[in-house]
């Protein structure tokens, strides 16, 4: 049932007094490093000491411009010599984000990846393939050692080749499989192609679906290709990568590791705790982590925690899943729109793929919103009335949830590039 | 029943010629073709070929949007003024259609008038009652 059935279930006031007596070493941790060895205020509070985890609202914030500005060592908690891995982000844009692991680090990672993925169910005795990528992306490697830290049958299979990825899970019937969501739609698809079942032709039981921002329709559809149960993973490579919050089997939020990370949820505009059970912007600080502790980082990731206990007995509260980042909502004609709103609307709708694409152009001096959409060729009857009813019932969909009047295109199945990495969502193509 | 394969088409360099060099490469005829543009950017395209399954199956496999959708072919002359007198006795059997395209078939002798009608027992019925007379599929395929 659980991997560290104490530290999983722990009361909750022990594991607040648990998570003061990390954050101490954490915080004496930090001010080794050049960034936070000048921060005053941390100096301060090491200092007079700490007995509530509220006092961490004391504390500035680490943002990721910071980290980035002090490029490349100045989060730097150890000698050099100590460290043994980094993780970066590309780093098209400016300085990349990097985050370095000692030993201690990584040790800590795999096992919070382990014991993620027993909570989903996964277990020793499974086939566990990784279609990810491997290199700087937190992914691959992540899941990698957590598989084998759990005792799976790991295999290292990479991002993308789908007919190779089909050919290792019925060479060694591969029993639980990880791979981004957008990825599967792909997978499915070459299933078919190749006249196999997922369903019949395999002996998947899990997927673990992750480091993408989805909805749950899309979840539904996923697993109603394969025939199986799809558990949520979340994670950023600032706090590791995957294994920070995982869903147990009861599918119902993810448990995000409250031994490893402290946790708040702001609003982001006001920088104060939001109320209970409401959306905001989820700031981490880490516990467990010797070669560069973040304190207070703000993910830009928006959720909530979700009320009351989960039926499985463990104490780790639960996030919801994540409803986008706050720095991917845009503003057209003088609305907010999330394109996880977009996505909610599309995959409720049969005729429509999992791909989509919004456009954001300026056309005749006016910004607007075109939203690209594949419709499925089981769909498809040749009928240009069907085809035109469905594009005025989808705009008429999204206005009602976004406040704006798209404007649909209906695309040909597979024209909308798929990314082997992260999904590009929306194109900003306005003239400012 | 006589079918025509319809596609979902982008209105986009290259598009209509991804699935000619598909029909070529399976060596299938095109006997008829009908393009249908919306402002939206995307059309159906209509085809009348030698083997319309053998089309669908190719198009569907190679990640297009086709289907086969039943069509009612109508004999007539190539003359000045049969086509008036073909709409006469089509509107006279109250048939209505969607859609309609046409194909000579010997210069100054025949040709095939294709219509697109939803609901097609009673429209071939009442078609042949004021005295039309539906091609055959062998002729419409052209094997």
């Amino acid at each position: 049932m659980y991997w560290e059935k104490e530290i999983e279930t722990l009361e909750r006031k022990d594991l607040e007094k648990f998570q003061v007596k990390r954050l101490m070493k954490s915080l004496e941790q930090a001010v080794h490093s050049p960034f936070y060895g000048k921060d005053i205020e941390i100096q301060g509070i090491i200092r007079s000491g700490i007995n509530l985890v509220d006092q961490l609202q004391e504390l500035p914030f680490t943002t990721k411009e910071q980290l980035r500005n002090n490029f490349p060592w100045g989060f730097l908690s150890v000698n050099k010599k100590e460290v043994v891995r980094l993780h970066s982000s590309s780093g098209t844009t400016g300085n990349p984000t990097v985050v370095y692991h000692n030993r201690h680090d990584l040790g800590s990672w795999a096992n919070l990846m382990a014991r993620s993925l027993y909570a989903a169910g996964v277990r020793d005795t499974d086939v566990f393939q990784n279609i990810c990528g491997y290199g700087l992306f937190t992914g691959g490697l992540g899941f990698q050692y957590g598989s084998e830290r759990l005792g799976c049958l790991s295999i290292p299979a990479g991002a993308g080749n789908s007919l190779r990825q089909i050919k290792l899970m019925r060479d060694y019937g591969t029993t639980v499989a990880h791979a981004i969501p957008s990825y599967l739609g792909r997978l499915y698809d070459v299933f078919k192609e190749e006249r196999l079942d997922p369903r019949k032709d395999t002996n998947l039981h899990t997927l673990v679906i992750g480091a993408e921002p989805h909805t749950e329709e899309h979840r539904e559809r996923i697993e109603e290709m394969f025939g199986v149960k799809a558990y949520n993973s979340f994670g950023l490579s600032e706090m590791n990568g995957p294994g920070v919050a995982f869903e147990c089997t009861e599918q119902n939020g993810l448990h995000i590791w409250e031994d490893a990370f402290l946790v708040e949820i702001i609003n982001p505009i006001t920088l104060r705790p939001v109320g209970e059970g409401e959306v905001g912007e989820l700031v981490m600080t880490t516990l467990d982590r010797q070669a560069m502790p973040l304190i207070r980082y703000r993910t830009r990731d928006l959720t909530r925690f979700l009320p009351g206990k989960c039926k499985c007995g463990r104490t780790h509260r639960r996030l919801d899943r994540i409803a986008g980042r706050s720095d991917d909502m845009f503003i057209i004609k003088g609305c907010n729109v999330f394109p996880m709103q977009v996505e909610g609307v599309l995959l409720k709708l049969p005729e429509v793929g999992e791909d989509y694409r919004i456009i954001l152009a300026t056309i005749e001096d006016q910004d607007e919103m075109i939203i690209e959409v594949e419709v499925k060729k089981e769909w498809f009857r040749g009928d240009l009335a069907f085809l035109d009813r469905l594009q005025r019932h989808i705009t008429r969909l999204i206005r009602d949830e976004v406040l704006v009047r798209p404007f649909i295109k209906l695309v040909e199945p597979g024209s909308i590039p798929k990314s082997e990495g992260k999904a590009v969502r929306v194109i900003d193509q306005r003239i400012k | 029943m006589t079918y025509q394969v319809s596609i979902f088409l982008e209105n986009k360099l290259g598009h209509l010629e991804r699935v000619t060099s598909i029909l070529k490469a399976a060596a299938i005829n095109i006997r008829s073709l009908h393009l249908n543009h919306t402002a939206n950017g995307w059309g159906i395209l209509n085809l009348v070929v030698s083997d319309p399954v053998m089309a669908h199956q190719l198009l569907n496999e190679n990640g297009m949007s086709a289907a086969l959708r039943e069509i009612v072919v109508i004999k007539m002359t190539d003359q000045p003024g049969s086509l008036d007198a073909l709409l006469k006795a089509i509107v006279k059997a109250g048939v209505n259609f969607t859609n309609a395209y046409g194909r000579v078939v010997n210069e100054g002798e025949s040709a095939f008038f294709v219509i697109d009608v939803q609901d097609f027992k009673d429209a071939v019925v009442n078609l042949e009652s004021v005295g039309l007379q539906i091609v055959e599929n062998r002729s419409v395929y052209g094997n």
